[in-house]
This record gives structure tokens, sequence and C-alpha cells, in this order.
């Protein structure tokens, strides 16, 4: 077997088998990056890479590309640059490959995209020319042979590229089949939808472990109570525990100084994570941690506490 | 198999035929799958002839034919009313796309300026679950998948005509699109293949439709 080449610091993690954790960055409907820019420098110093995320639920944001691209220019913190597949066609997904290249971008997650209907601009054509498996086959093909549809590049990319997978699905062999399509076509990573059951957790890693690639587990921190209702109120598929949410909202009821509230929040959120995550590692069945709650950066030095423990 | 229509809003119709200077009309109705849906056939007929001429159109002849699709069909029955035909500022057809364009087709040498107007949306190729009900189950892409996915066509059950499915956005089995409400057409796959001892083929990678011959007007000649 070829020796696996490394084109980036999380992919250099990667092979090392080191214990990654990366963030997420959400740039909105602005041309000024700054806010993002102010975040990524506050994630920086503790995450390996953050990805970028591509008009998430359909609603149209900055180009991920350019923006990881002024991230990573203006602030050094390594991007994972999403693309879905779709609002461009192999031809145009190819192109921003190429680009995304030239622009030093060196980690792609290859994701499907919410469908056009539920955002902001519904009567847009959906493309979805290839899926998330076959843009990660895409990227494989233009990397490791340097060709698209066997014609040559003349200056080829060298990135790595990753691929989503959900532990909450529901039915989960569906989606477990469904990773060992996106291993076949070669995906080097993968990062999970945002988990807080520990048992499905642990019955999903274990079945997706016979594909051999890393995972790295996606966890929301809630940064307030109000965020953690809204995000089992209104993201379809992940709830959070009853528990969780009652200790969150006693947090709100009952003490009002400010920054005792922001203290005690983190507090609890490095209580719930430490254990899920221990056990996770202690099994051998996490390679690093996805952070996805944007906008709360504040919490990430106690995370690195939760994945160094 | 009926290819599903629906009404077009009679004001849209109307004002179509107002801006081309419309009076004289001949209304060709189909009489198979627009009948089926209740935008053709005698029904529709008498409905838009009503509609017409209270509108103060001057209806020359209106007609129900069976196969206004087949270019045979509709020649011979333009045949037998060639005068209307003639005299008639424009045709109004109560059928789907192919029936106007099947009227177009089969009038373009004897008379190649006559208007075709239509009464209706087509909106898919259908399966009747029952009258009133209809699905759209077959896009006629021409590469046929059925075979290797249980009888169940990801290119009209999936929202995102993925061909590897289902993704992110299904959730206990059902779609982002629809608010949840309708099922998932990968996960109504895999149920299929899992029931039939194929979940083999539910594993297989599959490449991305092929689209390089979808640049120009398909076309089949068997003979």
């Amino acid at each position: 077997m070829a020796e696996k080449k490394i084109y980036s610091k999380l992919g250099e993690m990667i092979s090392k088998g080191e214990f990654v954790l990366t963030g997420e960055l959400e740039p909105e409907k602005t041309c000024d990056l700054s806010h993002t820019i102010q975040e990524a420098k506050e994630m920086a110093p503790y995450v390996v890479a953050a990805n970028v995320t591509d008009s998430p639920l359909a609603i149209v944001t900055i180009n991920s590309m350019a923006a990881s691209h002024i991230i990573q220019r203006e602030t050094g913190l390594e991007c994972v640059w999403q693309l879905t597949v779709r609002d461009c066609n192999k031809i145009g997904l190819a192109g921003q490959i190429m680009g995304a290249q030239a622009l030093g971008l060196r980690n792609v997650l290859s994701l499907t995209g919410d469908h056009t209907n539920l955002g902001d601009v519904p009567e847009a054509k959906p493309v979805f020319d290839l899926d998330s498996a076959t843009l990660v086959k895409l990227v494989r093909e233009m990397v490791d042979t340097g060709k698209i549809n066997d014609n040559e590049i003349e200056h080829p990319p060298t990135m790595h590229v990753g691929a989503a997978a959900n532990p909450n699905a529901d039915p989960m062999e569906a989606e477990i089949l469904k990773i060992g399509r996106k291993a076949e076509a070669g995906a080097e990573f993968i990062q999970t939808q945002v988990v807080y059951d520990l048992d499905m957790t642990i019955e999903f890693l274990r079945a997706i472990q016979k594909y051999k690639v890393p995972v790295f587990l996606g966890i929301f921190p809630m940064k307030s109570y109000g965020i953690a209702k809204g995000f089992d109120m209104f993201v379809p598929g992940v709830d959070v525990p009853k528990d969780i949410l009652a200790k969150w909202k006693s947090v709100k009821t009952n003490v009002s100084d400010k920054k005792e509230q922001k203290d005690t929040y983190d507090q609890l959120n490095y209580e719930f994570f430490k254990p899920f995550i221990s056990e996770l590692k202690s099994k051998n069945l996490l390679n690093g941690v996805h952070c996805m709650a944007v906008h709360y950066t504040r919490i990430f030095p106690k995370l690195n506490k939760v994945i160094k423990g | 198999m009926v290819v599903i229509t629906t009404k077009k809003p009679v004001d849209e119709v109307l004002k179509v035929l107002k801006e081309n200077d419309v009076r004289s009309l001949v209304v060709v109705s189909c009489g198979v799958c627009a009948a089926l849906c209740q935008t053709g056939g005698t029904e529709g007929l008498k409905k838009w002839t009503e509609i017409l001429e209270k509108e103060g159109f001057d209806i020359l002849v209106g007609i129900v034919s069976e196969d206004v699709c087949d270019n045979r069909v509709m020649m011979k029955d333009l045949r037998k009313i060639d005068d209307s035909v003639k005299d008639a500022d424009a045709i109004l057809t109560l059928s789907c796309g192919l029936g106007v364009q099947s009227i177009v087709q089969v009038l373009s040498k004897k008379h190649p300026n006559k208007k075709v107007f239509v009464t209706n949306n087509t909106e898919f190729m259908g399966m009747t679950e029952r009258i009133g009900r209809f699905r759209m189950r077959c896009l006629g892409c021409g590469d046929c998948l059925l075979n290797e996915t249980g009888g169940i066509c990801p290119v009209t059950t999936c929202a995102k005509a993925l061909m590897n499915g289902p993704c992110g956005g299904m959730v206990d089995g059902k779609c982002e699109v629809g608010n949840y409400e309708r099922d998932c057409g990968w996960v109504l796959i895999y149920n299929r293949l899992k029931a039939i001892g194929r979940l083999d083929l539910f594993s297989k990678l599959r490449e991305p439709r092929d689209w390089s011959d979808s640049g120009h007007q398909r076309e089949v000649i068997f003979r």
C-alpha cells in the first residue's frame, strides 16, 4: 500500500493518530467577514482546524471557499472547507476544487446540502448532479490520479476529503451502509451530526468501525438555556435530553449574575461532555471531536480540557 | 400510465387568447389522460365551451379526440374539421403538453401559421392510486435503476434524486422537503431491499447519472 500523503495539519494529526479538536465557523449573509475572523482567532489556539459552512439550510451566505481562504489568510487557522453538491454540477464542483487548491485550502468536507426548498431562495434549481459520496470520489480522483474524467490536470489539487455521518439516523442501518459507500469512495475522515445519546452513539460508532475511517464526533455545547431549547425544538432529528434542558433552565431561573450564569453554563457543558467523551475515548471509538457550537468560542479552553483528559 | 394534468387558471388562459387577438376557436379535448384527470374529455369540453361563449368567443367546433398526442389520430380528426381549423383564429387544446405539440406538428404543413394554445399544466407521468390521486413515480430518465433499487425509483422518490442516499435531511424515515411528512425515498428503498434480502444492492456505491444524452431532443426509433 502506498504511503499516505499529507496535505494539511489536520491530515498530519489524523495520520499520527492524535486526538483532534475541530471547530465550526458560520459566515453569514455579508461580504464582511470581520465577525467570523474574530471567532476564528478566538478558537485558533485550541483547534487544529475549523469547518466553514456552505449556505447551511440553503440560506444564502458568502461563498464558503472565499470565506475559508480569507479566514486562513487573516488568522492562520486551517479551514475545513464545506462543499455541498446542491448548487453546482460536476463541472462546477471540479472547478471549485481546483480554485480552492489555488487559494490554499487543503481540507474539504463533502456534503449533500439542505434542499433549496428549505432556504431563502426556494425557487432556485436544486442541482444534486453528484451526491456526498460521489463528490468524495471526485476529490480523490483529482487528488490521487491528477485527472478528471481521464483528462490530465496540469497542477492537480492536493487536499484531504471528509464526509458527514448521522448517528441519530433512524433507520440506523441505512446510514451505516451509506457510510460504507462514502468510505469506499475514499473519505479520509468523518465528522458526525451532533449527538447527546451515549448508548446510541456507541452502537453507531461500533458499527462503522469496520470502515476504518477516523471519526470526529459532533458535539454542541449549549451557551444558554435559550440556545439549548431552540436546538432541541428546531434541529430535526436531534433531541436534547430532558434532564439537560432542566439543568440549563435552572441556571437561567436561579442565577441572576450574568458572569456567574456564563461560568455555570460553561461548567455544566464541561460536566456533561467530559464523561461522554472519556467513555468513547476509552472504548477507542473516537479520533476527535468536532464542536459545532458557533458563537460560543469561550467554551474552547474547557473543551480542550475535555478532550485532553 | 397517464400523463397527469391540472387546470391552468381560467383567467390565465383567457388573457393569452385576448393577447393573441383570438376571437374564433376550435376546441380539441383529450378523451384519454386529460379526461381521467378531469381537465379534458367531454366534461372539460362542455365547461370550456360555456366559459368561452360567455366571454364572447366564437366556437366554430369542439371535438373530443382519443390520443391527441398520437400524430396519426390527430391528423385524421383534424382533417374532418379542416374548414373550421382553417377559419379559426386559434385552436384551444384541453390536453397535456404532448397534445398541444402534436397538433402544432400535424398542422405544420397545411396550416403553419395556426396558433395553438393549452388550458392545462402538465405535471408528470403518473401512477394512478385512485381517481383524483396520482403519484409521480417515473421521470423517464432513460436509464432505469429499478432492478437494483427494489422497484422503487430514487430519481422520483428522493427529493434530491440522489444516487447515494439517504442524506442528512432524513429524520425518522421522513424527508426534510415537505416538513417531514413524506417518506424518504432511500429509506423506502432500504426497507424494500431488506425485505427481499438484497441489502448488498443498498451497499453499492452508485455512479452519478449520465446526462450526456440529455442535451438534445430525445427520440426512440425502433424500426
